[in-house]
């Protein structure tokens, strides 16, 4: 028994052959490279939003750190921007003495980052509680101060002539 | 002479056997096409959101850079001011425990507080009071201490005590 082919089915083979070629070409040539970028590219940005997400979180983190540091020391570091005001300082201070007078300030060296003056003080006080009171007062006073040594008290009648040096600190 | 009734149709090449080959492979050549539009703009996506990522990363460090700087700063400046305060704090407690070392029958006329020092000018009925009431204290506190004493006008004793700390002994006994 003979199979006739015609012509016809001859011709849509071979289109179709052809056509299935294209697709392959098109698939294993275009396709399948452009899906494993696709891929690789999804993987990275992947990788690349969990590291955003974790340095996000570490910003957050260290924000809510900054926040706390800085409410907690308000006084701090406002105390350091302050410049000293030395009519300010005897207007707040006087309270504690019967007399205080300051001398003009004389800039010191640098220390660390810090600018330091040096102002000295002669005042008179009732008794030593006073003076007690005026250290109490001066860690929460509007500049970052020390009292520095030499500290002199000498009797004078009924009250104690004292003289000392204040440091005050202050960032630029 | 004609053997059939019937006129013979035209042949055409789009048969339905062509008609359905061609449906199909324009089916799958739309869908493959469609896949690679959908894989191009995916990539492209991805593209722009690696380097907004990227851009984002750099501007998150440099944020987290300053806030890291900042925070030292805070922090330097607060620990400076605490150690201040503190220096303020000891200072204070000194002088409160120098007046209270100082007895009733002792009178201080003068007291120079030294870094490393104190200096007392004062006046005592006797030299023992003295020894036993405010140089025994002194000697405990001070690693050098030396004492003069002249007459005063009442009969009594006129004293300077000079008491020193040296740096090398104090930093050993922290140690």
């Amino acid at each position: 028994m003979k199979i006739k082919i015609s012509k016809q089915i001859i011709y849509l083979l071979g289109l179709s052959i052809i056509l299935l070629i294209l697709v392959l070409l098109f698939s294993f040539l275009v396709l399948v490279p452009q899906g494993k970028e696709y891929r690789i590219k999804r993987s990275i940005v992947k990788k690349q939003n969990l590291e955003l997400r974790q340095l996000k979180d570490f910003e957050f983190d260290t924000q809510t750190k900054l926040k706390k540091l800085t409410s907690d020391n308000k006084h701090v570091i406002g105390a350091f921007k302050n410049k000293f005001d030395e009519k300010r300082f005897e207007k707040q201070y006087k309270k504690y003495f019967q007399s205080l007078k300051l001398s003009k300030r004389v800039k010191q060296k640098k220390q660390d980052t810090f600018n330091v003056y040096d102002v000295n003080t002669t005042s008179s006080i009732n008794s030593p509680k006073n003076f007690y009171d005026f250290l109490d007062a001066v860690n929460k006073s509007d500049w970052i101060i020390k009292i520095n040594f030499p500290i002199d008290f000498q009797r004078d009648s009924e009250a104690i002539k004292s003289s000392f040096t204040i440091q005050v600190y202050y960032r630029d | 002479m004609k053997y059939s009734y019937i006129t013979p149709r035209k042949k055409s090449f789009f048969t339905k056997d062509f008609q359905l080959m061609f449906t199909f492979f324009n089916v799958t050549f739309l869908m493959l096409f469609i896949t690679y539009i959908f894989l191009l703009f995916r990539s492209y996506q991805f593209d722009s959101r690696a380097q907004e990522i990227v851009l984002t990363k750099t501007e998150t460090s440099q944020s987290i850079e300053k806030m890291e700087l900042y925070t030292d700063k805070v922090t330097k400046e607060y620990l400076f001011a605490e150690n201040i305060f503190t220096a303020n704090s000891v200072l204070k407690d000194s002088i409160t425990n120098l007046f209270d070392l100082v007895p009733n029958r002792i009178t201080l006329s003068q007291a120079k507080l030294l870094e490393n020092g104190l200096i007392l000018y004062g006046i005592t009925p006797n030299e023992d009071v003295y020894n036993f009431m405010l140089a025994a204290p002194l000697r405990s506190v001070f690693n050098r201490t030396y004492s003069s004493f002249y007459p005063a006008q009442n009969g009594w004793l006129r004293f300077v005590s000079t008491n020193y700390t040296d740096k090398e002994k104090e930093e050993l006994n922290e140690d």
